[in-house]
């Protein structure tokens, strides 16, 4: 029956001056100066030149041996990452999802642990660990096997695809363990019934059903790695790995910020976003072939596979992997914190907590955590509301184009934080008349930009579950417009607009990436503050300050938990 | 309490246009139940009363008070038009408690806290719900969750209840109860019900009188239940209302027969019927059996239905379906598949046939 | 005919965290013959469901044992346990459970791929299957684009072509239309006649179990209330609750005093009923709304009126009070009475329940919730 129809807008909309038309206006013009002009800025200065059309600067770049083998770096990292982050969530997924194997809960817990912290964090450990030179691992392995040579070399190419495996192998894993829940276990029953063995359900029913779950994790992370700064800046520049975001980093960074260099990375940048939209072209076509209703009838427990013999190694397995991925880098990073001097072995007595006392009294550290707590609220708060506010215009008042606010405000999260960044200083350096360079606003206006879809998707989703008629019963009960809109549409959506705010809040607190080309003299974020300690070779103290780091997380997202938990039933 | 009048209503949704020139009057304090095949704008309908639409043409009258007239360009905002509503999908607030959502119609018309709480207090108890005033509705059942939404309609005293599609939520045994109880409260307090479903069966237990809509949104009867059952206005309203057999008629040397591939002679025309080009429409327990009628079937086959069985009976080339009750059953005797039973229809009507319709 | 399934003594507990510990099937015993159509029939929660679990050989035993087709599948005491895919069942489920990621032909081929059958047998006895259940010319479709009817056929096809001696339905019908379902149902029938397997059928609407079965059970609470054909279990059911479960019923709840049967609140005009020898001094008398007699105020039985009429599209229904009670009696239009008129109501040869308590009614609420 048709009676969807979105009328009560309609007949509201017959009055001169109202809200709806406020609201879709502000949308507009809000996405209008946080996107659009960012983007369009790195397009023309990638292109025209003084006024005039230009190829040359974007050729010069693209045939450039550097770039290129930059750009080959960045597809083999992505590719081997994608492919074994995939075969690893899946498998943890299913082991998790289906199997009888002992401590789920705690497992799944810990399983989402890397996708809290950032990977850079990871990288640094982890080259503590095994650096090719002096890492403590290899040092201990040839002592104490008498080796002759360095066994494992961190900085390479299989470093860098290992440390991104361990922290983005969750996309795959969390994306496939809600699609077993949700899936109809009687599809699979269905198969044994027909006679087909554990094994072949597994093959032939369960594997194709999650298919959808398991392309669109992978993609998130071949989009995600491709983009990607931390890990390779980290690892790679000891032995001149470059990939495209380090690179167009390094082009700016080596010309101290001038604006050929910044013109130079809007044309690499623009290689970057051609590399990526293939990506999303790639996950177009490979969702549309497969994109079906698995979620039916009646909730049931599915029956779980029984392990038997293979329980213990698997849990063994699974451990393991915990460990090594979850527990060793944290542990790392936390021992490393309290050395008196990096290269000491790690002794009781040659630890000390002076790290921490230098690390606070040095330049810009507080600043630094006192910017990143600024700059994430700032933009979790401003992108709660916008969100909301693009989410409600796009669900609810469907104005004309509003598949182009859909997919201006989705847009930056397809962009490659590196680009971003260019174009916000393209935008906010003086070219448009408004000078932002070297202040905190610049960085808050690409966080804005970058997560404004998180917040709007929390909200979408959380708007499609009010049914129409709760406004409409609000308004037959004497409610205005208004008086709907603040008693019944904002309190149901209000604990998806607080997880909104939380799912920006918490990336943005351990963001590098974006910041990294942003950052001023005094606009120091968190993340940016380890990073250039460690560059600078002070590794002990960017370990003290990643301790604060991880601790700080921790109990963000305690809070968070506990916030989210008693929720009053919506 | 009031009475409603939709004079002359047109709706229109960009070309489609879902009803036009619609009349339609609800007596004071009477359950007025509208049916009709989905789709077939019942909802459009209620939506225009309420105010959730904008109808092109007529008005909308609730007692003395104009809602709607599209020459004098009068249109009463939904939050003023002081009707009570139930939704199908209940549309019960759920972030407030069952007391809050009953209160909530009150608190917009800014009445005293004293007030707010004696009159939802005593609009949950005319659906036995005072002991819920403080769960939420994610703690009640449907059926719970349902008395709510009509407690919220009822607390102001509207002029009128509009009820869309009120039960089809819930299950069997539930709506039964559900129906009866509506019944109940409208009888106490006398509001006027306008009561939207496609199911004529629950109307048919509910109404006072009922409005039966065809497809294309014209209203084909109004009338008492047994206005519509025992004199349907027309072949919709009777196929609309049961399932019934429809046989073809035909005429050969000024005697009737039933047309079902081969030709059965029939007697029983009553006076002033013309058969040519006719159906006759028979109920299923309306075909009855007969051993000394000329008419003679052969039964295919017979299922057991608790209060009655179910035959299916080959006439000519022809299936017919008959129901029997168990206590005819009885009286009667059972017949057994593949037997041949005479059978006589008892009030057959006679339409048009539908090729002549077209 | 010989048994082809047998439950000896087959029960099943669970331990759950809010409720404590459930006996969801306890000690059930039936057989049913080749070719029969069983019915499971009960409320949810009565353990219907998890019994045709067990014998698929979803659910393991805590006690007893399951035969099928003259073989043990299921013994506790045996500690035997065949899965699934080895007990040679076909069996067609509430959601569909039709694989969206295959066509119909794949969906319906998939049984004899995984018995290794060569690809001309294959298409055969896929085209057959498919014939059967109308989906000729649907091959290459898939499953999203049907409707929910054409999706329960291809489970039928699905089911049907290993040609299996028993099939087990599992509420096939409850997510289709009232209209589809009785075609369906008919379909059902029209495969069974055609292929000759046995049915278990579990559903909890009485009038679809009514019309398919040859035999039904009654269930309620995990234990068997009553086992018989459909006809005897609407006319002699064993207690009250089967009474209720199967059809519309009137109660009445009466006084035996003296020999003399009076409904509760008027002990002045006694009913024309003969108490059984063993009634108690409260019972309850069950009939059917449309077994009682209603006639003129002249006749022999209850003296009392029309209280409200309603009609029906197929009867006229009236209510009219019975000592402290209203009675729902159900008449064809023909028999006219208006509101207010005086009657006389007599009930034909009820059935005589004792009172039933309240903690029954409370343990069925509970157990619903788990």
């Amino acid at each position: 029956m048709r009676t969807n129809y979105s009328d009560l807008a309609a007949v509201d909309g017959r009055r001169r001056l109202n809200m709806d038309k406020v609201m879709t206006a502000v949308c507009f013009v809000l996405l209008f100066i946080i996107v659009i002009i960012p983007i369009f800025m790195i397009i023309y200065n990638a292109f025209f030149y003084e006024g005039k059309f230009d190829l040359s600067l974007f050729t010069g770049q693209m045939t450039d041996s550097k770039n290129l083998a930059a750009m080959w770096n960045t597809l083999k990292i992505a590719l081997f990452t994608t492919v074994l982050g995939t075969i690893m969530g899946v498998f943890y997924a299913w082991l998790l999802g289906r199997s009888d194997i002992p401590m789920k809960g705690v497992m799944r817990a810990l399983f989402n642990i890397p996708y809290m912290f950032p990977p850079f964090l990871g990288a640094m450990a982890w080259d503590i660990l095994l650096n090719g030179r002096s890492g403590y691992l290899n040092r201990f392995l040839v002592s104490t096997l008498h080796l002759s040579g360095m066994p494992f070399n961190i900085n390479s190419l299989g470093g860098i695809v290992f440390v991104e495996v361990s922290y983005y192998f969750p996309f795959v894993f969390m994306q496939v363990v809600s699609a077993l829940e949700r899936m109809d276990p009687t599809l699979e029953e269905c198969a044994r019934i027909a006679g087909a063995k554990q094994r072949t359900v597994i093959w032939k029913i369960t594997l194709p059903l999650v298919k959808p779950a398991i392309s669109a994790g992978a993609l998130l992370i071949l989009t995600t790695s491709l983009a990607h700064f931390g890990v390779p800046s980290i690892l790679g520049y000891a032995q001149g790995i470059y990939t495209l975001p380090t690179r167009i980093y390094s082009v700016i960074y080596n010309t101290g910020g001038s604006f050929d260099g910044i013109r130079q990375g809007a044309a690499l940048s623009v290689m970057l976003v051609i590399v990526v939209a293939l990506a999303l072209v790639l996950q177009r076509w490979v969702l549309s072939t497969g994109n079906y209703d698995i979620i039916k009838g009646k909730s049931m427990r599915p029956t779980l596979i029984k392990l038997r013999g293979a329980k213990l190694p698997l849990l063994l397995l699974a451990v393991l992997t915990l460990v090594l991925i979850v527990i060793v880098p944290l542990v790392m990073i936390v021992l490393i914190s309290f050395i008196k001097a990096y290269g000491l072995p790690l002794k009781l007595e040659n630890f000390t907590l002076a790290q921490y006392a230098r690390v606070f009294n040095a330049n810009g550290t507080l600043d630094s955590i006192k910017n990143s707590l600024f700059a994430s609220i700032t933009a979790g708060v401003v992108c709660m509301f916008l969100g909301t506010l693009v989410a409600y215009v796009v669900q609810k008042i469907k104005p004309r184009g509003k598949g182009i606010l859909e997919i201006v405000s989705m847009l930056p999260y397809s962009i490659p934080g590196t680009v971003l960044s260019i174009g916000v200083i393209l935008a906010w350096s003086g070219a448009l008349g408004v000078t932002l360079y070297n202040t905190i606003w610049i960085i808050l206006v690409a966080y804005m930009a970058r997560y404004l879809s998180f917040s709007m998707k929390t909200s979408s989703a959380a708007l499609l579950q009010v049914h129409s008629s709760l406004e409409e019963a609000a308004r037959v009960c004497g409610a205005s417009h208004t008086e709907s809109l603040a008693d019944i549409t904002l309190p149901l959506i209000r604990p998806a607009m607080v997880s909104g705010f939380f799912l920006i809040f918490l990336p943005a607190m351990r963001e590098v990436t974006t910041s990294i080309l942003l950052y001023g003299p005094y606009t120091r974020t968190l993340g940016v503050q380890i990073y250039s300690l460690r560059d600078a070779g002070m590794i002990p103290q960017a370990a003290a300050l990643a301790t604060v780091a991880i601790g700080l997380i921790i109990a963000l997202n305690t809070i968070v938990t506990l916030i989210t938990k008693d929720r009053k039933g919506v | 309490m009031a009475n409603v009048r939709f004079e002359h209503l047109t709706v229109r949704y960009s070309e489609h246009t879902v009803f036009s020139d619609f009349s339609l009057e609800v007596e004071s304090g009477q359950i007025l139940c509208l049916v009709g095949p989905s789709g077939c704008g019942k909802t459009t309908l209620v939506r225009a009363l309420l105010g959730l639409n904008k109808p092109e043409t007529g008005t909308i009258t609730v007692g003395e008070r104009v809602l709607f007239d599209a020459k004098r360009r009068v249109n009463v905002p939904a939050e003023k038009r002081n009707i009570g509503i139930v939704f199908q999908d209940y549309a019960v607030w759920p972030h407030m408690t069952v007391i809050e959502n009953v209160s909530y119609p009150l608190k917009k018309q800014r009445r005293n806290k004293q007030e707010i709480r004696e009159r939802a207090m005593k609009a949950l108890e005319q659906v036995h719900m005072t002991e819920y005033a403080n769960h939420l509705p994610s703690q009640l059942s449907g059926g719970q969750q349902q008395r709510v939404a009509i407690a919220r309609a009822l607390v102001t005293d509207s002029d009128v209840v509009v009820m869309d599609e009120p039960i089809t939520n819930l299950d069997a045994k539930l709506r039964e109860e559900m129906l009866l109880e509506i019944r109940m409260i409208q009888k106490r307090l006398g509001a006027t019900i306008l009561y939207i479903t496609h199911d004529q069966q629950s109307a048919l237990q509910l109404c006072d009188r009922m409005a039966i809509m065809r497809q294309d949104g014209s209203l084909c009867q109004c009338g008492t239940d047994e206005d519509i059952i025992l004199r349907p206005a027309d072949r919709f309203v009777f196929e609309f209302i049961g399932v019934s057999n429809f046989i073809p008629l035909c005429v050969e040397g000024g005697r009737t027969y039933l047309d079902c591939g081969e030709k059965i002679p029939f007697a029983d025309l009553p006076a002033g019927v013309d058969a040519r080009g006719k159906e006759m429409g028979v109920r299923l327990n309306d075909v009855v059996f007969d051993r000394q009628s000329p008419i003679e079937a052969t039964v295919t086959s017979r299922v057991f239905l608790g209060s009655e069985y179910n035959y299916f009976l080959r006439l000519g080339q022809r299936d017919i379906r008959v129901q029997q009750s168990t206590l005819d059953a009885r009286t009667f005797g059972m017949v057994a598949a593949g037997e041949r039973v005479g059978i006589r229809f008892l009030n057959p009507r006679f339409y048009d046939g539908k090729g002549a319709m077209a | 005919m010989a048994d082809q399934i047998v439950l000896r003594h087959v029960t099943k507990k669970f331990t759950t965290k809010t409720l404590g510990d459930i006996v969801a099937v306890d000690d059930f015993n039936l057989s049913v013959s080749e070719g029969e159509c069983f019915s499971f029939l009960g409320p949810s929660g009565c353990g219907k469901s998890t019994t045709l679990r067990m014998i698929a050989g979803f659910e393991d035993l805590t006690e007893g044992e399951i035969e099928l087709c003259g073989r043990i599948v299921s013994s506790k005491k045996k500690n035997l346990y065949v899965p699934p895919e080895e007990r040679g069942l076909g069996m067609v489920f509430q959601a569909f459970a039709v694989w969206p990621h295959m066509n119909v032909f794949e969906n319906v081929a998939f049984p004899l791929r995984i018995q290794k059958m060569n690809k001309s047998d294959i298409d055969r006895r896929v085209a057959e299957a498919l014939k059967h259940t109308s989906l000729t010319g649907l091959e290459k479709t898939f499953p999203s684009d049907l409707s929910g009817g054409q999706q329960q056929r291809i489970a039928l096809a699905r089911a049907i072509v290993t040609n299996p001696k028993v099939m087990l339905l599992d509420e096939p019908l409850s997510n289709l239309d009232p209209k589809l379902r009785e075609t369906m149902r008919f379909e059902i029938k029209e495969l069974q006649r055609r292929f000759g397997f046995t049915i278990i059928f579990v559903t909890h609407d009485q009038a679809e179990a009514m019309a398919i079965s040859d035999r039904m059970m009654v269930c309620d609470m995990g234990r068997i209330v009553q086992i018989d054909t459909p006809e005897n279990l609407y006319n002699k059911p064993c207690n009250r609750f089967v009474h209720n479960f199967l059809g519309e019923s009137t109660f009445v709840n009466v006084l035996v005093k003296d020999g003399k049967v009076y409904a509760k609140g008027d002990e002045r005009q006694a009913l024309s009923l003969t108490a059984p020898k063993s009634a108690a001094a409260e019972m309850v008398v069950a009939t059917r709304p449309n077994e009682i007699a209603l006639t003129g105020p002249t006749e022999d039985g209850y003296q009392t009126h029309i209280e409200k009429r309603i009609f029906l599209t197929d009867r006229t229904e009236y209510l009219v009070p019975v000592g402290e009670q209203i009675v729902k009696v159900q008449t064809p239009h023909r028999v006219a009475f208006a509101e207010g008129e005086a009657c006389c109501v007599r009930f034909v040869e009820p059935m005589w329940y004792p009172v039933e308590d309240a903690a029954a009614e409370k343990e069925r609420s509970r157990r619903q919730l788990v």
